[in-house]
């Protein structure tokens, strides 16, 4: 009954979405080109932020991970999450979607974004009007280094040392997604501490014990600053 | 008198910039009529990109992922160029100066009124009196153009372009070191190498492209260096950081060189048959040890040592460098000084060994081939060569006579201009007031102007000081070529036509060329007869094109240079086999001693000052500052500081510093981050008058390239109540 | 659409049935015994019933479920505590929707027609069918008298403008859901990200079934008005076909969204709540992110829903709700880049 738009491709075909954010620069090429989705012009869905800037560039890139079994689905007081037959997990149906924020408080990747003026809730639906139309999600066509990658696991398997993972331990639950993320080969799943990451004596969780953030003060020489007059 | 005769909010409330969060007349979404396969109007990796059109309207982009460059890939500012377009500061007719700011004009009372000007001027003080800067992010075709207007047309020596203020230290060492100025080996290079040193390059946020080679060069298992004041993205996860002090990078660069030949990872075979100069090299590095390097650098000697280690044995290695080693008084030096890095372990001209800058403009590398340079004729030929002269002005059908020596470069012409000398001014795409160093000079500099007439699609702050506004055209506008960083010249295609009343700014040059009596030698009927004109004036000099066509150019999805004949490829890669492009087809050592910059830090100003872009703003901004969420991303420069500095200064997060150097000072907040020396503060250059970090930096020139030294000068950072 | 709508409930059953017994209940009365009743219309009566039932059936299938329920008991409460703001959340959300204008004028413009023009047709024909209003030739023919629930409120003379007004009530309501109609099948047609996620069953099927209904009533209207009657029994037959279609939709539908939205009435009376209540500090970066009744409240429903987001540390039980989104997005990425080393 509808009319597809032009002339369409299989949607995804063998292609997956994988994601790998120590590879991220933090450029925002996948947020700007996000908000040029007719779906939601101008609003961008993709979470970009640093990790903890006064420690470092690091930076975290977010997509939906589209959950097999998707919590925020079944959170959902107003039945307004579904997932299609791809194994995408489509943004809020708008009649349904009350704006509660209960997505957005249990999605245990932190991706659902609320809209409150609008009542609705809205997430990365990995480009679903491209992609179910054979094209590429527009973050993972432009981001430049390839911390965002749409391929086929062949693909991603010739070119990279890190292996794709679909399964994260959050604690007791295990969460499987239709997204990969790039990990290491020996590792079964990827999982997520939290114990190393909180909080030492008021001491920012994330300016402690973490990789990636680098402090030039211990690479660096320079003279005394006792010296600067003030 | 170029005085301002509005305030600041009110230009900026007429004229902008007004950041555009949503084209005027809202979002146009659909089928377009059209998908133009063009180029990102951006930096010089000149990324593929499709422009969706409708209705002579650029609506958006589609990702060009057969461009075998960028594959599709963007970055911020590629993705939302489009919103220049329906943009509500465009200039869409020529603006003459009144009372009120400016009115709008004819184009015949518009050129008539410049060129009646020019020839006042010219009567009066002489024809060097009148000077022409021109951009290096235009095409091409342009470029070639505006070095004739100056030339032919306006019979002046002061032509020069904003690459002077970009890439030309690379380019002046290039021609030294090797012969010619290109990137020495293509991008595609880059995953092959073992081993890259990346010096003062923030690839992540200046080429953001390139990261992807880097990436696959580590996929690929490479080793990378990393030498920058600053942890940038890529130096992140880099394997090996070396914090440089500002403008000490020959020394490191001697430091390695150092440890190399110490331990014998030097290509002595390669050296002897085709490089000239080693041994005074080697004589001069013996006194940078380690130790010694690291007194002067403030690198620790072992990463000096670890650095050679890694470069010196490797098998396959990119050295690839930036701005943060070319924007200093000894620009040219330190290029040398890396070059040497590289002929001495004779890994140049093989896959996945060599060499490159990273040109920074649009057209930071075809903008700086065809003329538009003060010392330069087309085809990278050399005004001073009374061969080439003769070669060019037979070419033009002018005498060599009357073709006009060398002249000022960019930053000398607004020196000459505050100095009384040159007193009228025609400028194409360029933002002096932003982007030369200690801008309250440019500012009086064009106060001085008798005349100035400034082509422009959005009236940038230095065209606010304008007498006449000629409204030229966007990048989508016109058509042309571009040359790229990686020496692939690339073909642009026009998807809307000029808004209102503007005009291409090739035919402008050509309207005013033949209201100077010089038509004859503009009647172009399109661009791609200018390009024809150039490859004919290229053949046989240094920098060939003669072989590229327009035809040719989309076919092969760009082509490199040299290319002397219509069945020649191109030359993806130089120097293969050890050749050369020095007569004696031998490549040259340079040995300069360090030397510390203009200006060191002492009492008065002990904190070195630097500066440099963000990745979601280009150049002045006179374009990335008009685009809504890219302003979003990063909305204001912030002075970034060491949290061992900020506790030294009594500085804390939200606090608003004032910095100021021997030239002027600038308020703006802090970012107190742990990813810079703790000896150096940072601020990005993207913004105009209260906010411009160029009117602290300082304007010493390089003695040969003539760039500014932008990245280092003493400061003093305190704390504003 | 959710498979557990369609696995038998018993609970449901029960209460669709009590739904369809207190319809008929107030059919009973509501017509003065049935003596108002119009046989004529018994069709749309018993499928009115039948609606009943399956609207009872699905609203119950809904709140059982952890979160729905969960909503509806806080909710109930919370209405004692805050009437001022049902009140007016339910005016805002549920009759001026001016939550639809700050997503687009156009399709709020395109909702209200619909909704506006739906519950009108509604309002008339419910009480029609029931029973409920009832129309009485008086002692002139050109004077109906009008009775609510079997009592005589007024006379009316046919040819007065209230009479007009009154009759043509339904053609009014389905001019104004044609508008919404246009509007909306417009916008299914030429929005490139509509067509993109639009279904069949889920976009289409209800707007072409509301067309249906709308265009067979108007054409009853046409039909005794301008065609003496003509295949009229006809028409009406058909029209009630589409009508117990739509009814049938409602439940299992896009349509069902009408009885859900109630819901962003409680969530309004929750957040108030919330926001006067304690507020949740998240245990990574101490910023507060939420209400603590919702934080905890969420946490009892994953337990009801199988989910267990807690982690056992040696500086105790962490639960992952007890972690802002901002900071789970950053655990995320320094764990990957903990793993593989950068």
């Amino acid at each position: 009954m509808v009319a597809p738009v032009k002339e369409s491709k299989p949607a995804f075909e063998d292609l997956e979405f994988f994601i790998d954010p120590s590879r991220c620069i933090g450029c925002q090429a996948c947020v700007q080109a996000c908000g040029e989705c007719d779906t939601h012009r101008g609003t961008p869905m993709i979470h970009l932020d640093y990790v903890d800037r006064p420690t470092g560039v690091q930076t975290a890139p977010v997509v939906c991970m589209h959950c097999e079994d998707p919590t925020c689905a079944k959170v959902c007081p107003a039945d307004a999450i579904k997932k299609e037959e791809h194994g995408v997990v489509l943004s809020a149906a708008h009649p349904r979607c009350v704006s509660c924020s209960n997505c957005t408080l249990a999605c245990p990747f932190g991706v659902p974004k609320q809209q409150i003026e609008m009542q609705l809730m809205i997430k990365c639906d990995m480009c679903y009007d491209r992609t179910s139309v054979g094209k590429k999600p527009m973050c993972a066509t432009v981001c430049p280094s390839e911390a965002l990658y749409f391929g086929s696991r062949e693909e991603i398997s010739s070119k990279r040392k890190e292996s794709p993972k679909n399964e994260f331990q959050f604690g007791a639950q295990t969460v499987r997604t239709k997204v990969n993320m790039m990990a290491s080969a020996e590792a079964e799943n990827i999982p997520i501490d939290v114990a190393d990451f909180l909080p030492e004596n008021d001491i920012s969780a994330f300016a402690q014990k973490r990789n990636g953030a680098p402090d030039v003060a211990n690479n660096a020489v320079w003279e005394d600053l006792e010296r600067l007059p003030i | 008198m170029a005085l301002l005769n509005l305030t600041e909010s009110e230009y900026i409330d007429r004229y902008g910039p007004t950041p555009l969060y949503t084209p005027e007349g809202g979002w146009v979404s659909g089928e377009p009529d059209n998908l133009v396969k063009t180029h990102c109007c951006f930096c010089g990796v000149q990324c593929g990109i499709q422009l969706k059109v409708k209705e002579n309207k650029v609506i958006g982009f589609e990702p060009w992922e057969e461009f075998p460059v960028n594959k599709g890939k963007l970055c911020p500012k590629g993705v939302k160029r489009y919103m220049q377009n329906e943009h509500p500061d465009r200039i869409k007719g020529p603006l003459l100066r009144s009372d009120a700011g400016f009115r709008e004009a004819s184009w015949d009372e518009a050129l008539d009124k410049t060129v009646s000007e020019i020839k006042r001027v010219q009567q009066t003080y002489g024809k060097d009196a009148v000077a022409f800067l021109g951009g290096a992010s235009m095409t091409n075709e342009k470029a070639y153009l505006n070095g004739k207007f100056a030339r032919v047309a306006l019979g002046t020596k002061n032509i020069d372009y904003n690459g002077r203020l970009c890439m030309v230290s690379a380019g002046a060492a290039n021609k030294l070191a090797f012969g010619i100025d290109r990137c020495a080996n293509p991008w595609e290079d880059i995953p092959k190498a073992k081993v890259l040193i990346l010096a003062g390059t923030n690839i992540a946020e200046c080429f953001p492209i390139l990261t992807d080679y880097i990436w696959r060069a580590r996929d690929n298992g490479a080793k990378i260096i990393v030498i920058d004041p600053r942890i940038t993205p890529i130096a992140r996860t880099a394997d090996l950081y070396l914090p440089v002090r500002p403008g000490r990078d020959s020394a490191l660069a001697h430091g390695i060189l150092h440890v190399m030949i110490e331990r014998g990872w030097i290509d002595a075979k390669f050296i002897n048959q085709h490089t000239n100069g080693f041994n005074e090299v080697r004589e001069l590095v013996k006194k940078y040890t380690p130790n010694y390097t690291e007194k002067i650098t403030g690198v620790p000697a072992k990463s000096i040592i670890s650095a050679a280690e890694l470069w010196g044995p490797a098998e396959t290695s990119m050295l690839l460098h930036a701005r943060g080693i070319e924007h200093h008084t000894k620009g040219v030096e330190n290029v040398l000084s890396y070059i040497n890095l590289v002929l001495a372990t004779g890994r140049i001209g093989k896959p996945g060994s060599g060499y490159g800058t990273i040109t920074g403009q649009g057209n930071g590398q075809g903008g700086r081939e065809h003329g538009q340079r003060c010392n330069q004729l087309p085809g990278g030929r050399d005004i001073n060569n009374t061969e080439h002269r003769k070669y060019i002005a037979n070419f033009w059908g002018v005498k060599e006579s009357e073709l006009p020596g060398e002249g000022l470069t960019a930053c000398e012409i607004i020196n000459s201009i505050e100095a009384g000398e040159i007193k009228a001014l025609v400028s194409i795409s360029f933002n002096p007031l932003v982007s030369i160093p200690d801008s309250e000079r440019t500012r009086a500099a064009l106060e001085k102007l008798e005349h100035f007439t400034a082509i422009d699609f959005f009236l940038s702050e230095t065209a606010r000081h304008a007498d006449v506004i000629l409204a030229g055209s966007l990048q989508e506008e016109d058509e042309g070529t571009v040359t790229t960083g990686e020496g692939r010249c690339v073909r642009l295609r026009n998807s809307v036509s000029p808004a209102g009343n503007a005009r291409l700014d090739w035919h402008i040059i050509r309207d005013l060329a033949i209201r100077l009596g010089a038509g004859e030698y503009f009647n172009h009927k399109n661009a791609e007869d200018i390009f024809l004109e150039l490859t004919a004036a290229s053949a046989g000099g240094p920098i060939d094109y003669s072989g590229m066509s327009y035809d040719r150019i989309e076919r092969e999805m760009g082509i490199f240079w040299p290319c002397p004949a219509t069945d020649h490829p191109g030359t993806l890669r130089l120097f293969e086999k050890g050749k050369f492009a020095h007569p004696d087809g031998r490549a040259k050592f340079h040995a300069f001693p360090y030397r510390p910059p203009d200006e060191d830090v002492d009492r008065d100003f002990p904190i070195f000052f630097t500066s440099g872009r963000v990745v979601s703003q280009y150049l002045s901004g006179t374009q990335t500052r008009r685009i809504g969420s890219l302003v979003e991303q990063y909305p204001e420069p912030l002075c970034e500081l060491h949290p061992l500095l900020a506790e030294r200064l009594g500085i804390t997060k939200g606090d608003i510093v004032r910095v100021s150097t021997r030239r002027g000072h600038i308020k703006v907040p802090v970012q107190i981050v742990q990813s810079i020396r703790p000896d150096t503060v940072f601020i990005p250059y993207h913004w105009p008058g209260k906010k411009a970090a160029n009117r602290i930096t300082n304007r010493a020139l390089d003695p040969i390239s003539k760039i500014p030294e932008f990245k280092v000068c003493a400061c003093k950072v305190e704390k504003v109540n | 659409m959710n498979s557990k709508i369609f696995q038998f409930n018993y609970f449901a059953f029960l209460i669709g049935l009590t739904f369809a017994a207190i319809l008929l209940v107030f059919i009973y009365f509501g017509s003065n015994s049935l003596r108002d009743f119009d046989p004529a219309l018994r069709g749309f009566a018993i499928t009115s019933v039948l609606g009943a039932f399956a609207v009872g059936y699905r609203l119950s299938v809904w709140l059982q479920r952890p979160p729905s329920r969960m909503y509806f008991n806080r909710g109930m409460k919370l209405a004692w505590r805050y009437p001022t703001l049902l009140f007016k959340s339910s005016g805002k959300k549920m009759a001026a929707q001016t939550f639809i204008k700050e997503r687009s004028l156009y399709r709020w413009i395109m909702h209200l027609c619909l909704s506006g023009g739906c519950t009108l047709a509604f309002a008339v024909t419910f009480p029609l069918v029931f029973g409920w209003i009832h129309f009485d030739v008086g002692a002139l023919d050109t004077i109906y008298k009008v009775k609510v629930f079997g009592v005589v409120v007024r006379e009316l003379s046919v040819h007065s403008l209230e009479a007009k007004l009154m009759f043509n009530m339904l053609n009014i309501a389905a001019v104004l859901v044609l508008i919404g109609l246009v509007l909306a099948g417009w916008r299914r047609l030429t929005n490139p990200g509509v067509r993109a996620v639009q279904t069949f069953v889920e976009d289409i099927l209800p707007l072409l079934i509301i067309f249906a209904v709308t265009t067979t009533g108007l054409m009853l209207t046409v039909s005794y008005s301008y065609m003496q009657g003509r295949g009229h029994s006809f028409l009406v037959w058909v029209h009630l076909m589409t009508v117990i279609a739509l009814i049938f939709y409602i439940p299992f539908g896009k349509l069902f969204h009408m009885f859900q939205r109630l819901c962003s009435v409680l969530v309004s009376l929750y957040q108030k709540a919330g926001k006067e209540g304690e507020q949740a500090d998240c245990v990574i970066c101490s910023k507060p992110f939420a209400s603590q009744m919702h934080v905890d409240d969420l946490k009892t429903v994953l337990d009801q829903l199988g989910f267990d987001y807690r982690f056992a540390t040696s500086k105790g039980e962490v639960h992952y709700q007890d972690i802002c989104p901002s900071c789970r997005r950053r655990l995320l990425v320094v764990n990957q880049g903990k793993m593989i080393g950068r």
